[in-house]
């Protein structure tokens, strides 16, 4: 690489889209691309440039875009899937509000009545039923490319070049996993963290709840050890629910992107498509699919542990036995 | 008609449910070992970068009192009645 050429590339740095194309002259970059494609979208280039207000960037990024498409389609499809309930005279509910009645069931038998306990269950059955929902609708949300097929339209249909300023061109990078950010998940847990301290105080008074926290009828000592850790563990366990939702969120991409990328590294070094093409028939897309049906669990049972834990720290401020 | 709780994917989605279900509180508290190092850590961390200290005494101060919290949390876990 000639020095003008490397002056050149880092003139064209400034922009991120510019820098991966420089990064594809001269040579398939797997880790750029891949890191590109799982990160937010950089602050300098949102998909929607707002003001600043309170010194806070309020600029819609991609994780920002799919997250108000994720909660308008759900409470779009909710509420009038249940309003066009309401208002028939049959009881018994049919089609799509079936599913929609046997999810609110299954989360309330089987989630919040085991751990929160009987008397508590209406409280926070609604709370249960939103974090399920729309981490569950995120996550899926993310594994199906839709953008990148939107951009397949563009490309080779309307045949607009990837530079062009089309509307599809600046929402392209936008198909990705909200959950896998890890503000979004904090701001998920941050909810569950202030719902244990409300399902306490609810349950026992705003006194009685602290004093829940660490057993009772020990010797002094033990209470100077005990209640740094316990005050300690209040804030680990959001902390632990938000990093297993993110990490488990972007870890599946990352092994997909990777593995897809054999095609291109395998073309590179061996300077042949055709080379490329056999390891991504014969290595690259099994294994690349096999991932995508694991990821298809993933995306439940994540969304289904959030769900569950939260739950069970609710219940076990609820519920305490020492 | 047949039992709808019969069919084998209906039966394959409750054992996993179930397997969840289950297995939730052991993820909780793999989870909250890394995490409770992580968090404290970093707090520790913070406190470094505030206090201008030369070597990284919060930090390691912090780490370790994630494990003993990180372990108290998988402790309660696995004692529990």
């Amino acid at each position: 690489m000639t020095t003008q050429h490397a002056e050149e590339v880092q003139a064209a740095g400034e922009h991120a889209v510019d820098a991966a194309h420089g990064a594809i002259e001269e040579g398939f970059n797997a880790g750029e691309v891949i890191i590109e494609h799982v990160s937010n979208s950089s602050l300098d280039h949102p998909i929607v440039q707002l003001p600043h207000i309170a010194g806070i960037d309020f600029s819609v990024t991609k994780h920002v875009m799919m997250m108000w498409l994720v909660s308008g389609f759900l409470f779009l499809v909710i509420t009038m899937a249940t309003r066009a309930y309401l208002k028939q005279d049959r009881r018994i509910p049919s089609g799509f509000m079936n599913g929609l009645e046997w999810l609110v069931q299954s989360i309330r038998d089987s989630i919040v009545l085991p751990n929160v306990g009987a008397k508590f269950v209406n409280t926070w059955t609604p709370l249960m039923l939103t974090l399920f929902v729309f981490i569950l609708v995120c996550n899926v949300v993310g594994l199906i490319p839709m953008f990148e097929t939107l951009g397949l339209f563009d490309r080779f249909v309307l045949g607009n070049s990837h530079e062009s300023e089309s509307l599809i061109n600046s929402v392209l990078h936008g198909g990705t996993t909200a959950t896998a950010n890890y503000n979004v998940t904090a701001a998920l847990a941050t909810i569950t963290f202030f719902s244990i301290m409300i399902a306490g105080t609810m349950a026992h008074g705003f006194i009685k709840h602290w004093k829940n926290l660490v057993p009772s009828g020990l010797a002094k000592p033990v209470y100077a050890l005990l209640i740094p850790i316990e005050l300690m563990g209040m804030f680990v366990k959001p902390f632990a629910l938000t990093m297993r939702l993110a990490a488990n969120m972007t870890g599946g991409h990352i092994a997909i992107l990777s593995i897809l990328s054999l095609v291109f590294l395998f073309a590179e070094i061996f300077t042949s498509a055709a080379v490329g093409i056999g390891v991504g028939f014969t290595l690259a897309l099994p294994l690349a699919v096999g991932i995508s049906a694991l990821e298809i669990i993933v995306v439940m049972v994540q969304a289904y542990v959030f769900t569950l834990l939260t739950a069970v720290f609710i219940g076990m401020a609820i519920n305490v036995h020492h | 008609m047949p039992d709808p709780n019969d069919h084998f994917l209906a039966r394959s989605f409750e054992a996993l449910q179930e397997n969840v279900r289950r297995a939730g509180p052991a993820a909780s508290a793999g989870y909250t070992l890394i995490g409770a190092i992580g968090v404290l850590g970093g707090v520790g961390h913070l406190i470094d970068r505030w206090a201008g200290t030369s070597s990284p005494w919060f930090l390691l101060v912090g780490m370790l009192f994630g494990v003993v919290v990180g372990f108290y949390e998988l402790a309660k876990t696995v004692w529990k009645k």
